[in-house]
């Protein structure tokens, strides 16, 4: 695995919505600075981190209360539309325009396309209603990786890792004992393990109160390059749809500068919603499995960094899915390649 | 549900188990160090039973019915086998192995140089094929698929379950365990295929019944075909275990077994692979480099363009869109459905 450059026609989660107001904030997305911030009007806007004239990073500058951004190394100033309407040391204005990111905010969620905005297509997102739904209830926020995109996908699409990785939370030997099927529809790589009349994990055990024996199971997309849903049924066993408990993982993997990653997460529920004391340790739990995989991740990364192209990989049959999953973002880097669109337009 | 056999440890993770280290590891319940054969005996035309203790002399750890071990051969390769003796012997591991002359070296080299008194490399006991709690079992077994079955049989009948057993071979001579089985009087079917042609399925597993559980271990086409009779079952009814080296796609009719012509366009050169040669071996005994890794359809280094002819795809790793474009394949494992491919090497 040597993919380390970045697929950039394609959606990413760029921030939570809570996360974005009227500070700006930068964020690193596939090698872009990008600088993040809300209009007067709430909507939010993202726009190259660096100003026209000596790249300074706008995000060190400052928001005005009618929307209008400020460097403030030399005091060029930009509209909501990313126009340069002004600079304090003359009275012409300077040509000058900042790159804008073609952004989708829904559901709590600011989606960012960071290629070329012709290709931007709303309709590529995941359903994220659960995150805005009353009958379910979530936690989320964002951990940083010091690892590439890749190897988080390949972790999430293969969890037989929840086994070795994650013993004493959610993995247990039914994990790895159960293999998985395989479907790919377009670019989308999706997975799914039906665990039955398994010993039920810790984890599910706290948070379902369920005594073993259990069914569990794990239905995983993969909408490249940067997204995944896990949608999690776990049961008494013998219990049928639609009864049991569901839970929903969404991970947006965006990669951030170089070799590091922004590891969004959103955990929801649909039962006992308001059980705050259950929440807070569904999000201890999701914290420290987080934890478990960023340590391995980050381990990994070392030693794909340091032996380029070396030794040969060993892959079995439970790797398919994320096998699938990095022919999909290499067939997409390949696409952009070849289209010519994989730089980022110049700035007006 | 299939059980390919993906929980197989790569050799990376064998590393504390180093040649010549006589100690034995334990980690968690499971064994890893050597094993000594204390009985080996020929148990039907092709098979060889191993017998083996911890060379420690320590007892060995607990397992259940489905449960196999991984042994890992001087040759670097490492194989599962199913453990077929009494659970309750904590002194001795029973295996069965079938030679095949085919494979990749295995199992001949232990049919060959495996002796009583000689060691192994063992690690284990893992399950991926776990008998559940029912009131009723369907068993099916193929050939040398009838080892993870034995366990799960004498377990049935310890619980007063009802069950019966459909067990099928080439002969009557290479199926193994028969003295054994046939202790169980009717409840035990033998249908060798000289004899009697394909396994009854439709006879053996009836209709449909949310009581019975089937398990099933056995060749490629067997599991096909026990898969598609249970298609109707509840789900988690049918339980399977596949072999590694017969899960690999099997040859399309006849045409596998004819000798194609590969042409390497770039180089050039012109082959012919014969059938038992992959068109990657072939390839590179031409002296023409390329990429390889699992040699089993699965990882994808070898994935060749194909510039002419038609693939007969036999890999695990590409979507069906991708074998019907007909412009890549991955050589270790795919031929050719004519006699002729043309590839960009």
């Amino acid at each position: 695995m040597t993919l380390t450059q970045h697929v950039r026609n394609g959606w990413y989660l760029g921030a939570w919505s809570d996360e974005i107001g009227r500070t700006l904030k930068q964020r690193w997305i596939t090698d872009l600075p990008v600088c993040f911030y809300r209009l007067p009007d709430q909507t939010v806007t993202a726009v190259e981190d660096r100003c026209p004239h000596r790249k300074y990073p706008l995000s060190l500058g400052h928001l005005d209360d009618d929307g209008t951004l400020q460097c403030d190394y030399h005091g060029y100033r930009f509209d909501g539309q990313g126009v340069c309407v002004g600079v304090a040391e003359q009275a012409d204005k300077p040509k000058a325009a900042l790159r804008r990111f073609p952004l989708v905010e829904r559901d709590g969620a600011v989606w960012i396309w960071p290629g070329d905005p012709e290709l931007a297509d709303e309709g590529l997102l995941p359903d994220t209603s659960w995150l805005n739904d009353p009958n379910w209830t979530h936690v989320h926020g964002v951990v940083p990786l010091k690892a590439r995109h890749l190897l988080l996908l390949e972790n999430l699409l293969d969890l037989t890792h929840e086994t070795f990785l994650h013993p004493t939370s959610i993995g247990n030997a039914a994990v790895a004992a159960t293999p998985i099927d395989v479907t790919v529809d377009g670019d989308r790589v999706g997975f799914s393990r039906r665990m039955t009349g398994i010993e039920a994990p810790p984890f599910y055990e706290k948070s379902c109160g369920l005594t073993s024996p259990v069914d569990r199971w794990q239905d995983g997309d993969f909408y490249p390059p940067g997204i995944f849903v896990l949608n999690i049924r776990v049961a008494a066993t013998g219990t049928e749809e639609p009864d049991g408990f569901h839970m929903k993982v969404l991970y947006g993997m965006t990669p951030g500068r170089g070799n590091e990653t922004h590891d969004f997460y959103a955990l929801g529920r649909d039962y006992l919603i308001d059980d705050q004391e259950l929440t807070r340790f569904q999000h201890e739990q999701q914290l420290a499995v987080m934890q478990e995989d960023v340590d391995a991740l980050e381990a990994q990364e070392i030693m794909y960094a340091t032996d380029p192209g070396g030794t040969a990989e060993s892959s079995i049959k439970s790797d398919l899915a994320a096998l699938r999953g990095r022919r999909a973002v290499a067939k997409m880097l390949t696409r952009e390649q070849q289209a010519g669109t994989a730089r980022p337009r110049a700035s007006a | 549900m299939t059980s390919p056999p993906t929980a197989a440890p790569d050799t990376h993770t064998l590393g504390s188990a180093e040649a010549g280290t006589p100690s034995a590891a334990r980690r968690g319940t499971e064994f890893e160090g050597t094993a000594t054969v204390v009985a080996r005996q020929t148990v039907a035309d092709g098979v060889v039973s191993l017998e083996l203790a911890a060379s420690c002399g320590e007892p060995l750890p607990p397992w259940r019915p489905g449960a196999h071990i991984d042994v890992v051969l001087p040759t670097g390769v490492i194989r599962q086998y199913s453990l077929c003796g009494p659970v309750k012997d904590t002194a001795r591991w029973r295996v069965a192995v079938l030679r095949e002359p085919d494979g990749r070296g295995g199992s001949q080299w232990i049919h060959d140089h495996l002796v009583e008194g000689g060691e192994l490399r063992v690690r284990g006991p893992r399950n991926n094929f776990p008998l559940r709690p029912a009131a009723r079992y369907l068993f099916v077994g193929g050939g040398i698929g009838i080892t993870p079955l034995l366990p799960m049989i004498a377990e049935a009948e310890a619980a007063g379950a009802e069950w019966s057993l459909l067990y099928g071979g080439r002969t009557r001579a290479s199926m193994a365990f028969l003295p054994e089985l046939e202790g169980y009087g009717e409840r035990v079917t033998v249908r060798p295929q000289d004899q009697y042609g394909l396994l009854d399925l439709t006879g053996h597993l009836g209709d449909p019944d949310r009581s019975a559980l089937v398990y099933c271990c056995g060749p490629a086409g067997l599991i096909d075909a026990v898969e598609a009779h249970c298609a109707g079952w509840p789900t988690g009814a049918l339980n399977v275990e596949r072999f590694a080296a017969a899960d690999v796609r099997q040859p399309a009719g006849d045409e596998a077994e004819q000798p194609i012509e590969v042409e390497l366009r770039a180089s050039g050169t012109t082959l012919t692979v014969p059938p038992g040669l992959s068109v990657l071996k072939a390839v590179e005994q031409a002296g023409v480099p390329v990429l390889s890794s699992c040699e089993e359809g699965i990882c994808g280094s070898c994935e060749t363009s194909v510039l002419e002819g038609e693939v007969d795809h036999r890999d695990s790793l590409l979507t069906d869109d991708e074998r019907a474009a007909n412009d890549t394949m991955l050589i270790c494992v795919s031929r050719a459905r004519g006699r002729r491919l043309v590839l960009d090497l």
